[in-house]
């Protein structure tokens, strides 16, 4: 890789490094930038009734799963395209886009997995393999739409965990996906909520019986591969009454011109007692630098806290994504219930970022936290929305937010859009935001003591976030902080 | 295409309104800038909560209702000028009834040297040239529905003047009075006020009524500040039960400039009150405080936008609201820092007490920053009154309902102790702690 002086930082720390070092460093930027040359089969592009039924086809689905998808399909095509968001997007042609491609040979274990794939995972650092005997997390592998491979199922069946792909559920659980798939977030809940509920490829199922606590992490990864697609999963998590899971995801694709759309559907559902935590590192392709390609990160999550006493935590890290537009919500149904937010949002270059979470207070005595911190660098907007809603019946609600935005650079933008709307005299219920940018004290102090400007930025960003990062399962900690670190640079200077 | 659904009794009973003569009609581009802003205002009806700027204010029940534009008989219609005395407030006064000027009860002799002070009316039948620029204002967003009506049907207001470098030590008051007349009737006023360089202007803006009414009344104010002028803009809002006033006010902030502004909110049965205020000159400083307090089936909604787009600006918002009964209070602070705005310290604070179990208070801070060099913070809750502190006030002998209204009072003081005007200061306290139920 050849270096243009330009881009080598011109302070005096840099130029004490070798030039060998500061390649490495540039080499890697977006780490998880490669094509992996497999068959592939897919569906030509375009979306039609008749692409619905296809896709249906081709998983073999069963009758209900085809009509509940055309059903999500006509209702799509009599919604109108949102532009509510702070949002610079061109429209997205949904013709262009390929509804489903799978690796060619599928798997009927992990041993069979294509070599191809389980090193492209290797790249990735996601243990799909021996080492994820030693990491202990179960892992679900999902490849362009579909899933390539669960680890621990044996072990996870011991205690009458479900955790398989959602192909796999719609055929082996019909009666629990039934019962709960579109029950948090309805087929017409919003315009890329139906567009997945239409086309959605695959996904992860997890479903923990009364009582039982999942006794290791759960884990899927998303890798968009293939050229011309979009990625449309579908997550559903079922935590019976008592039961709790800790519940990871992480994402990445390829580097390209193009914008691919990957448009998702979270739904949790937490019974009496229950605890959902769910954890996100949100690392798809931003895009370069000028903002040409990377990935459009539609997704709809919500979290239904049913039962009394139960919780539901998200927590979310997102670097990634050239245009972020989610949402992870909890409704508060049960009395006493509990949904957290925790949120880290990092924009650089020309990304976009509008995320936030609802929390809909509808039980009594119900609490939620809400934690988020956006970074803007570069020429990028990041944009926190929230809305924290108490109904009429919310006796005794409470409410604690708490938004903070750190600059670094002068053509960027942070902003907060948060809602409230309370009905009951009982609650309580607040906000606190500020912006600000690193203090020239705080980066003077970190030089004098003899370190660079770039670790300095992100040993001060790194305390910024430290709020969530705790709330992190520490494998996805250090991920997180290397990711921060990775996405920043260039960005001070 | 479904066929287009009856027009609104609102819209329906305004199809005849561009036929009546206002003051300055003949004028050719008067003439066209209110044709064109109520044809515009016709085409797009009224906002319905899917724009942004009305979503927790539907305007359903009003569009079903039908006004009669402007009140013939507002220049004999009594009423006691004794209502319009605020204490601590004895300079020059302009007073307006449903929308008229009256110069009876008006008080314009003697104005200090360095101020002009008129009703509209009159200059836009002398001369409106002058008017030209602040009344060709053009309206763009789709929230600003009233201020297109209101510009194509405003025939008076005031028009105010303070030379620069003159200093009016007496406040101005403004009063706009609704009086009740046969039927429910819609007024218009346009306020031009400009305060001129190193000028000092006290300015008392009061709505009252002396009957029951339900009038619909909109105002649209434009204040300029010039560089290094100051204003102290003081507003209470006693609008009769249930009538319906629109308010729109617009500030531009010069270099090193100085605004004050001080609101209660009192009356109104449907009241609405955007302030957008641009910090334009650097070292601009902007200062709002506001408070409502609400009961019965009263809906209020106050859009606060603040922009920060010259070096060095600061602007400070604390503001209050109280809901009680049915009542539903409506609060936006927006602050925007523009690109370049470096330095620009910026704070706003949002409280509510949510006294009942059927009232509702939807708040909404927000914060748009495009520049780094900045402080800004903003802070809202909803809460209600401190159990603890309503059982002290009790067990030292206070009946319930004056515990309750005494912390309530307390709870809204913090927005008034920066008003430099003592005599009105406690006036205000008076009035809120009258209001509360």
């Amino acid at each position: 890789m050849t270096i243009e002086s330009t881009t080598v930082d011109s302070n005096s720390s840099s130029a004490l490094r070798d030039n060998a070092e500061v390649a490495a460093a540039l080499g890697r930027r977006y780490e998880a930038g490669f094509v992996t040359d497999i068959e592939m089969h897919s569906l030509p592009p375009g979306l039609s009734e008749d692409i619905v039924r296809q896709l249906s086809a081709l998983k073999d689905e069963p009758e209900w799963m085809t009509e509940w998808r055309l059903k999500a399909y006509r209702h799509w095509l009599t919604m109108p395209t949102p532009h509510w968001a702070k949002l610079n997007i061109a429209p997205i042609d949904f013709q262009a886009i390929s509804y489903y491609a799978s690796p060619k040979n599928k798997p009927k274990s992990l041993d069979e997995v294509d070599p191809k794939l389980l090193e492209a995972y290797d790249k990735l650092g996601v243990p799909l393999h021996e080492r994820a005997k030693l990491a202990g997390v179960a892992v679900d592998a999902v490849f362009d739409s579909v899933s390539v491979g669960t680890t621990f199922r044996k072990e996870l069946a011991e205690v009458g965990v479900i955790f398989c792909s959602m192909s796999e559920a719609i055929k082996e659980h019909p009666e629990l996906v039934q019962k709960y798939l579109g029950s948090v977030v309805p087929t017409g809940d919003n315009y890329f909520a139906a567009l997945n509920s239409a086309v959605f490829s695959d996904g992860s199922f997890v479903f923990i019986p009364k009582g039982v606590r999942c006794p290791m992490e759960l884990s899927t990864y998303f890798r968009i591969n293939a050229g011309h697609t979009g990625q449309f999963e579908r997550t559903l998590i079922i935590a019976e009454d008592g039961a709790t899971v800790s519940y990871l995801e992480g994402c990445t694709a390829p580097m390209r011109d193009e914008n691919q759309l990957h448009a998702a559907v979270v739904e949790l559902v937490a019974l009496e007692k229950a605890n959902i935590k769910y954890s996100t590192v949100q690392n798809w392709y931003p895009g370069d630098e000028e903002g040409r390609g990377g990935i459009y990160n539609f997704v709809t999550k919500r979290g239904d806290c049913r039962g009394d006493d139960s919780k539901i935590s998200w927590t979310q890290v997102e670097t990634g994504s050239a245009i972020t537009w989610k949402y992870p919500s909890c409704v508060l149904r049960g009395d006493r219930s509990v949904g957290e937010f925790y949120s880290v949002a990092l924009t650089h270059h020309r990304q976009q970022a509008d995320t936030g979470t609802k929390m809909i207070h509808i039980g009594k005595g119900t609490k939620s936290k809400i934690v988020s911190k956006g970074i803007s660098a570069g020429k990028s907007s990041n944009s926190y929305r929230g809305l924290v809603k108490v109904e009429k019946g919310a006796d005794g609600a409470r409410n604690y937010t708490q938004c903070d935005s750190l600059l670094i650079g002068k053509k960027c933008g942070a902003h907060t859009f948060p809602y409230m709307e309370v009905k009951n005299p009982s609650a309580i219920v607040e906000h606190e935001a500020t912006t600000s940018k690193i203090s020239d004290d705080q980066l003077f102090y970190c030089r004098a003591r003899g370190i660079g400007e770039e670790d300095a930025v992100s040993m001060i960003v790194d305390g910024f976030c430290k709020q969530v990062f705790r709330e992190l399962p520490m494998e996805f900690a250090v991920e997180a902080k290397k990711l921060l670190e990775i996405s920043l640079e260039g960005a001070v200077g | 295409m479904s066929q287009s659904p009856a027009p609104l009794p609102f819209i329906d009973a305004l199809r005849d309104a561009a036929g009546v003569r206002l003051p300055g009609s003949g004028q050719a581009w008067l003439d066209t800038v209110r044709r064109e802003n109520l044809e515009t205002f016709l085409a797009d009806g009224l906002p319905d909560t899917r724009t942004e700027a009305w979503k927790y204010t539907a305007l359903r029940a009003l569009g079903q209702r039908r006004f009669a534009q402007g009140d013939p008989d507002a220049a004999t219609r009594a009423f006691d000028p004794r209502a319009l005395g605020l204490p601590g407030v004895d300079g020059p006064r302009l007073v307006f009834v449903n929308g008229v000027f009256r110069a009876d009860l008006s008080r314009l002799d003697g104005l200090p040297a360095g101020l002009t002070l008129q009703p509209l009316s009159q200059v836009l039948e002398r001369d409106p040239e002058p008017l030209r620029f602040a009344l060709s204002r053009r309206y763009r967003e789709a929230g600003d529905a009233f201020a297109r009506l209101n510009t194509a049907l405003a025939g008076d207001g005031v028009m105010l003047r303070v030379a620069a470098g003159a200093r009016i030590s007496k406040p101005v008051q403004l009063c706009f009075v609704g009086v009740p007349a046969s039927g429910d009737l819609a007024w218009h006023v346009r306020n031009v006020i400009e305060v001129g360089e190193g000028a000092r202007l006290d300015l008392v803006e009061h709505h009252l009524h002396d009957a029951p009414h339900k009038h619909l009344g909109t105002l649209v104010t434009d204040l300029v500040l010039q560089n290094d002028a100051h204003l102290q803009h003081v507003q209470l809002q006693n609008a009769a039960e249930e009538s319906v006033l629109i308010r729109r006010g617009s500030l531009h902030l010069g270099a090193r400039s100085q605004a004050a502004l001080h609101v209660l909110e009192l009356g109104g049965g449907l009241v609405r009150h955007d302030l957008h205020a641009e910090m334009r000159g650097d070292q601009a400083r902007l200062d709002t405080r506001g408070v409502f307090v609400l009961r019965g089936r009263q809906h209020l909604d106050t859009q606060l936008s603040i922009r920060h787009q010259a070096l060095n600006t600061a602007s400070e918002s604390i503001w209050r609201g109280v809901a009680d009964e049915r009542a539903r209070g409506v609060f936006r602070g927006a602050i925007v820092v523009a690109e370049g705005a470096d330095g620009s310290d910026a704070s706003l604070s949002n409280k509510n007490l949510l006294l009942s179990s059927l009232a509702e208070i939807d708040t909404k801070p927000e914060l748009e920053i495009y520049a780094d060099e900045v402080k800004a913070a903003h802070g809202a809750t909803v809460g209600q009154l401190d159990e603890r502190a309503l059982f002290y006030l009790r067990s030292r002998g206070l009946p319930y309902a004056e515990a309750r209204a005494l912390l309530t009072a307390a709870f809204c003081r913090a927005v008034f102790t920066s008003l430099p005007n003592e005599t009105l200061r406690d006036h205000f306290s008076e009035a809120l702690l009258a209001h509360l139920p």
